[in-house]
């Protein structure tokens, strides 16, 4: 097959073996995430230290592109607050949109393929929802308050 | 293949196959999600729009009386085509749920009871589970769901240990959208019968695939949509039987559905008309008669027989596919198999199938709590039709093996 490129090597990568997969052992926050009209469903559980997030692991049952996105955003969200969380939740959405090249993001940009696909940008957008509720102190959120 | 039936010979009829995704010929296996539509059903609608746009029943000039007799000339042949015992029992409406959903506040809400009961079957498509649940909450009624086997089938006899005097109705598939079962609905009616319980029948994905007889079925209810049926979408019929339609109040109110208003009061129009308030879906019933005639001169039957074939066939070879689990094995099924490769989320199997030009639906397809019997969030599907062919079973299982290489 030649890959799509929205399965790039990192992609991949993350969802072959993603990092921070499993569960803290002393969790401050932990919300479910479910995208009811795909079924992807995770748990993220964070530390936060001094309103940073100090430890993040997340665990469920999710596409490759849930999947990456989970693994690639704990490994980009240690040592940030909630304002700079946020920031980057809206550079990140605005990339999957085809309205940002998503400079700050990183390695998260891989993601950015999702701009050709409507139907998939919220496997991508879970993880964010999900670490966001977490902050705001949410045990369940989903992607889809405004949709059936 | 030992039957005559060529899908060569029909798949010109479709512009849609023609098309390529991604540089690849289209092989459309998204069929119990919307069948694609012969030229024939867009002429139709086309000569609609272009050659006589007229409201139906109320306008008496030509364009007037042209449209109406189209229209109500579909009614016509969609109800020889599900044998309908008279024409004026055949409410059109724009599909199946808005049919269920009919029976559901006009027959159902007026007659629940606290502790009384609404029984369907666990394999239910949401729209034949929750407008029982919305009508059953505002009466103190419950819905019930009668347990299928590992391999998908109705277990009956639970099924009829089930129907107690509380349940005052069943509703069931005839074919699942998901695993394809065919439910033995003559059997099932036959059951409700005994007991004096109305059941109706969602007939969504049992009509493109073999003959639909409400009388021979013996239900009271059926349910069915166009879009499925190669016809346009927003177009469905709800059968009823005519003593249920007398009993039954309107649904919705507005023109078309009476006879005369007064402030004093207002005298509603005889079934079917007393349903179908407002201006109907003319163009779009139009197409549906076309598509009936259509599926009519390639013959249901030829159709069935092709069908069963070609599902015997993907089935063995979906079997190839290492690591590839198949949900549903009844008996009788239809042409629809949901599946999933270990270690790949169905999602992915239909994007990266998608870029090979193969389209197939991935997710729950509006049947959580068959999703949950099966204990998965979600399956990959294909579903066929008669246009389909081996080569496109072939090019679809190939596919399936490089989407298992990449991610499995």
């Amino acid at each position: 097959m030649d890959t799509p490129a929205l399965y790039r090597d990192i992609v991949l990568a993350h969802q072959r073996a993603p990092r921070r997969f499993g569960s803290l052992q002393q969790p401050s926050h932990r919300c479910d995430g479910v995208n009811a009209l795909c079924g992807d469903s995770l748990q993220i559980e964070i530390l936060l230290r001094d309103g940073r997030i100090a430890d993040y692991a997340f665990r469920g049952e999710c596409c490759a592109i849930a999947m990456a996105t989970a693994s690639l955003l704990g490994e980009r969200a240690i040592g940030l607050d909630a304002a700079a969380l946020a920031a980057l939740q809206q550079e990140f959405t605005a990339l999957v949109q085809g309205e940002s090249a998503g400079l700050a993001l990183g390695d998260l940009a891989a993601l950015g393929e999702l701009a050709r696909y409507p139907a998939r940008r919220k496997c991508a957008l879970l993880p964010w929802a999900t670490l966001a509720a977490a902050l705001a102190g949410h045990a369940h959120t989903t992607t889809e308050k405004d949709a059936a | 293949m030992s039957s005559a039936f060529d899908p060569q010979r029909w798949r010109a009829d479709f512009p849609v196959l023609r098309r390529s995704v991604h540089g690849k010929p289209l092989v459309y296996f998204d069929n119990a999600n919307t069948a694609q539509k012969p030229q024939a059903v867009v002429d139709a609608v086309d000569g609609y729009y272009r050659e006589y746009t007229a409201n139906v029943a109320r306008a008496v000039h030509s364009l007037g009386e042209q449209a109406t007799a189209a229209y109500e000339g579909a009614r016509d042949k969609l109800a020889r085509f599900l044998n309908v015992p008279s024409r004026d029992q055949l409410v059109l409406t724009s599909g199946t749920t808005q049919a269920i959903n009919l029976v559901a506040y006009s027959y159902a809400l007026p007659r629940l009871q606290p502790g009384d009961e609404i029984l369907v079957t666990q394999m239910e498509h949401h729209a034949n589970i929750v407008p029982w649940q919305l009508v059953a909450a505002r009466s103190g009624a419950s819905v019930k769901a009668a347990p299928i086997s590992a391999d998908g089938e109705l277990l009956l006899d639970r099924f009829e240990a089930m129907l107690t005097p509380k349940v005052k109705l069943a509703a069931v598939a005839h074919v699942s959208n998901v695993i394809g079962t065919v439910n033995p609905v003559a059997e099932i009616a036959r059951l409700c019968r005994a007991r004096g319980i109305p059941l109706l029948v969602d007939g969504s994905q049992a009509c493109p695939h073999q003959r639909v007889d409400v009388q021979a079925l013996g239900c009271d209810f059926y349910a069915m949509t166009g879009h499925k049926l190669f016809g346009p979408t927003g177009t469905g019929a709800l059968w009823a039987k005519r003593e249920h339609l007398d009993a039954m109040p309107p649904f919705f109110g507005g023109g078309e559905m009476i006879r005369t208003v007064s402030f004093d009061g207002t005298v509603f129009a005889d079934p079917p008309h007393k349903f179908e308030a407002g201006t109907p879906n003319i163009a779009g019933f139009i197409g549906l008669g076309a598509a009936i005639d259509y599926v009519e001169n390639v013959g249901i039957a030829a159709i069935q027989a092709y069908e069963a074939e070609l599902l015997a066939y993907a089935t063995e070879a979906l079997q190839s596919v290492p690591g590839l689990r198949l949900f549903g094995r009844a008996r009788q099924r239809a042409a629809v198999m949901s599946f999933l490769i270990e270690g790949v989320h169905a999602h992915d199997v239909a994007t990266l199938l998608d870029h090979e030009g193969v389209a197939v639906r991935s997710g729950h397809h509006c049947a959580h709590p068959l999703m949950q019997f099966f204990g998965v969030p979600a399956t990959a599907r294909a579903s066929l039709a008669f246009y389909n062919t081996r080569e496109e079973v072939d090019a679809f299982v190939r596919a399936l093996d490089k989407v298992r290489r990449l991610l499995a």
